[in-house]
């Protein structure tokens, strides 16, 4: 589904991504993890199209489509989603506007007819259950003033909604309490599906247990230094980065 | 030295003698101390961003005729007084006799209302901070005067349509005058639009006075068009524990000035100010606003927004002066702005003048533009740019126009307002 060979990014100048290699397949989902500052961001970010970031070598395939050539809407209308580390604050632009509004963009990009505001209402109440949001979330702001915790809970809400191919889930267990990251857990598996690929960034395995990934990567100083199944998340766990041959906050390498 | 721009004479010739005498009286008196007046230049202060954008030609003097289309179209959810270029049309408005609530155009006033009435005309503004009112003062052919007795409260917001028909050039001088009675309450809307396309001048004086414990809503919607070039003025005069209440609705044009002053005379008297302007294409729009605090224990509040795009031109001037003996005041300003593109310019500034030593006085005023973080986090939703555009910028006002009191006014300016940005980003 996915095809990263050789991906090099830069930004302000400066080279974070420095030749990754990555292929995910429709039904798989990958965990990466790595010390702070080594690029995982970056690459979720490459991959959802922000040009605050510039390739400058390598190339990337979804469904052997470039996807580099695509704007930022058109990855998302072609199904990648990205659930950001960090989401963003957008006060005055209401969840339930701005979700309808995506959903919408979705249909009309897939020629289905759009949902009216009722339609969409009873739909977006259904999903704020099972990611277990108030629907009193719904009016407010998008992300205005959500706790760590809300606001990850509606990022998988919004993969949810939108029903990606590929769903890249940037720390979205960080800052969760026991009971939200089993929500969030759920919400996650819920998405996994034969022809839905998952690329999950975390740096705790306890997520691993909840989300059994089929491949494990070890990314450091801008490229995958090691990959392997499951079990490598336990031994890093273990043992920490150093045992790879860098230092847990090494950003340099 | 090079001399002074002066008014036209041309503009000196009031027309329309339907007036009762005391307004004539008035207005010949107004005109001619007119006969001096300097037009501003980039050196007027109060002016200096904007008077390049004031085009008076001579054919603009003429008094438009007070026919042609009326806008009787117009359905509105309350009472409706239609003025066309500046005189009332009775037969395309709709208002109940109400008792204690009088609403009668100043051509309808008999003599000893009309003597009351011009000794009160012009006392709710400083003529020298908004020049333009005494053109108005010697031009007006017409006016809406309204008068609630103590406690007399109108059920339903009452509109005034304000339709400039510009079939060939000229201009208009729309007049309003509201006594509200102590503990009275209205809400009124003021909607200013045109037809027809013809270099026009619209010259607006709107004057509330608010006896002790009144409640006054003002809404303002300017929607002219592109050749009108629109210069108004509103006075507040407010005693004890009033309270007023401002929503201006502001689309930008070749020319668009509103100069909008409050006084707060009597203990506890309250005032909200809130503005939003947007311009594009070369249009232009300056808000000019002032409060006096002059009693003490008297609160306002004011927020403007400006959005500013391609190469218009966005202006706000707050002042606030609180005087000596208006200890205890309270006063918050806020004006925002967001420049949609580089080649745009907001110009704001507060003026604070604090001659009081026990009072709270917040200004803040900002300029930014679009966050691309927003933008980006929105268009990885599959939401395309121009829309995230379109709602980033109206999550910019929206704060504002949810604030509107009446809806089916929210509504029109929101439709307008979205109708605007989707024309502004259509390049984009
Ligand atoms: N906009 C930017 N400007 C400058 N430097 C940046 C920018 N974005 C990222 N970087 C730098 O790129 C490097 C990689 O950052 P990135 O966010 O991808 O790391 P990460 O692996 O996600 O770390 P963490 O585990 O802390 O989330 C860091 O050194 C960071 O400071
Ligand atoms: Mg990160």
């Amino acid at each position: 589904m996915l095809s990263i060979k050789n991906l090099h990014a830069s930004v302000e100048g400066k080279e974070i991504l420095k030749g990754i290699n990555l292929e995910i397949k429709a039904g798989e989902v990958h965990a990466i993890m790595g010390p702070n500052g080594s690029g995982k961001s970056t690459l979720s970010q490459v991959l959802a199209g922000n040009d605050a970031f510039e390739v400058t070598e390598g190339e990337v395939t979804l469904n052997g489509d470039n996807l580099l050539d695509l704007e930022t809407e058109e990855r998302a209308r072609e199904g990648i989603f990205l659930a950001f580390q960090y989401p963003v604050e957008i006060p005055g632009v209401s969840n339930l506007q701005f979700l309808r509004t995506a959903v919408n963009a979705m249909r009309k990009h897939k020629g289905e007819d759009e949902m009216n505001a009722a339609e969409f209402m009873k739909l977006a109440k259904e999903v704020s259950k099972q990611v277990d949001l108030d629907p009193a979330f719904l009016k407010r702001g998008v992300n205005e003033g959500f706790s760590g915790g809300e606001k990850k809970r509606n990022e998988i809400m919004q993969a949810l909604l939108l029903q990606p191919k590929l769903a890249i889930l940037d720390e979205t267990d960080s800052g969760l309490d026991i009971d939200a990251l089993k929500v969030v857990s759920d919400g996650v598996n819920a998405l996994r599906s034969e022809d839905r690929a998952i690329l999950m960034v975390t740096h705790y395995q306890r997520l691993l247990n909840h989300i059994v990934p089929d491949y494990v990567h070890v990314l450091a100083g801008g490229k995958i230094i090691k990959s392997g199944g499951r079990e490598l998340a336990l031994e890093l766990e273990e043992k920490g980065y150093g045992w790879l041959g860098i230092k847990d906050d090494d950003t340099s390498n | 030295m090079k001399s002074v721009p002066m008014l036209s004479s041309a503009f000196l010739h009031p027309a329309g003698e339907t007036l009762p005498e005391p307004l004539l009286a008035l207005r010949k008196e107004r005109a001619s101390a007119l006969v001096d007046m300097p037009l501003p230049t980039r050196k007027t202060e109060n002016w200096k961003y904007s008077s390049k954008y004031l085009k008076l030609a001579d054919d603009m003097a003429i008094s438009l005729p007070a026919e042609g289309k009326t806008g009787n179209s117009l359905a509105v959810p309350g009472y409706k007084v239609v003025f066309i270029n500046g005189v009332m049309i009775p037969e395309a408005s709709e208002y109940p006799d109400l008792d204690g609530i009088q609403i009668t155009s100043f051509s309808d006033l008999d003599s000893d209302k009309a003597k009351a009435l011009a000794a009160k005309l012009g006392s709710t503004l400083n003529h020298d901070q908004a020049q333009f009112a005494r053109l108005n003062g010697a031009r007006f052919e017409d006016g809406l005067f309204i008068r609630l007795k103590p406690g007399a409260v109108l059920d339903q917001p009452l509109f005034i349509i304000h339709e400039t028909n510009a079939d060939a050039s000229g201009s208009a001088y729309p007049r309003i005058f509201v006594e509200s009675g102590a503990n009275s309450q209205l809400t009124l809307v003021e909607e200013y639009i045109s037809s027809g396309d013809a270099q026009v001048l619209v010259n607006t004086v709107t004057e509330f006075s608010l006896a002790d414990g009144a409640n006054v809503t003002s809404i303002r919607l300017n929607m002219e068009g592109e050749n009108v070039q629109h210069i108004g003025a509103t006075g507040v005069l407010q005693q004890r524990s009033s309270r007023f209440e401002s929503h201006c609705v502001g689309f930008g044009g070749p020319l668009r000035r509103h100069d909008l002053q409050v006084r707060l005379e009597g203990e506890g008297a309250e005032t909200k100010l809130n503005g939003v302007v947007v311009t594009q294409g070369k249009q232009h729009y300056d808000n000019h606003t002032s409060i006096d605090h002059v009693a003490a224990h008297c609160n306002s509040e004011e927020t403007y927004r400006n959005i500013a795009a391609d190469q218009s031109h966005a202006v706000f001037n707050g002042r606030i002066h609180i005087h000596q003996d208006a200890q205890k005041s309270n006063a918050d300003m806020n004006n925002k702005n967001l420049l949609l593109s580089n080649g745009a310019e907001i110009d704001t500034k507060p003026e604070l003048e604090i001659y009081a030593d026990d009072v709270k006085c917040a200004h803040g005023a900002t300029i930014g533009q679009l966050d691309e973080t927003s933008v980006f986090y929105l268009v990885s939703r599959g939401i395309g740019r121009r829309q995230a555009n379109v709602l980033l910028t109206m999550a910019f006002i929206n704060e504002l126009v949810q604030q509107i009191p009446v809806e089916a006014v929210r509504e029109t300016a929101q439709a307008r307002l979205s109708d605007f940005f989707e024309q502004t980003f259509q390049e984009a």
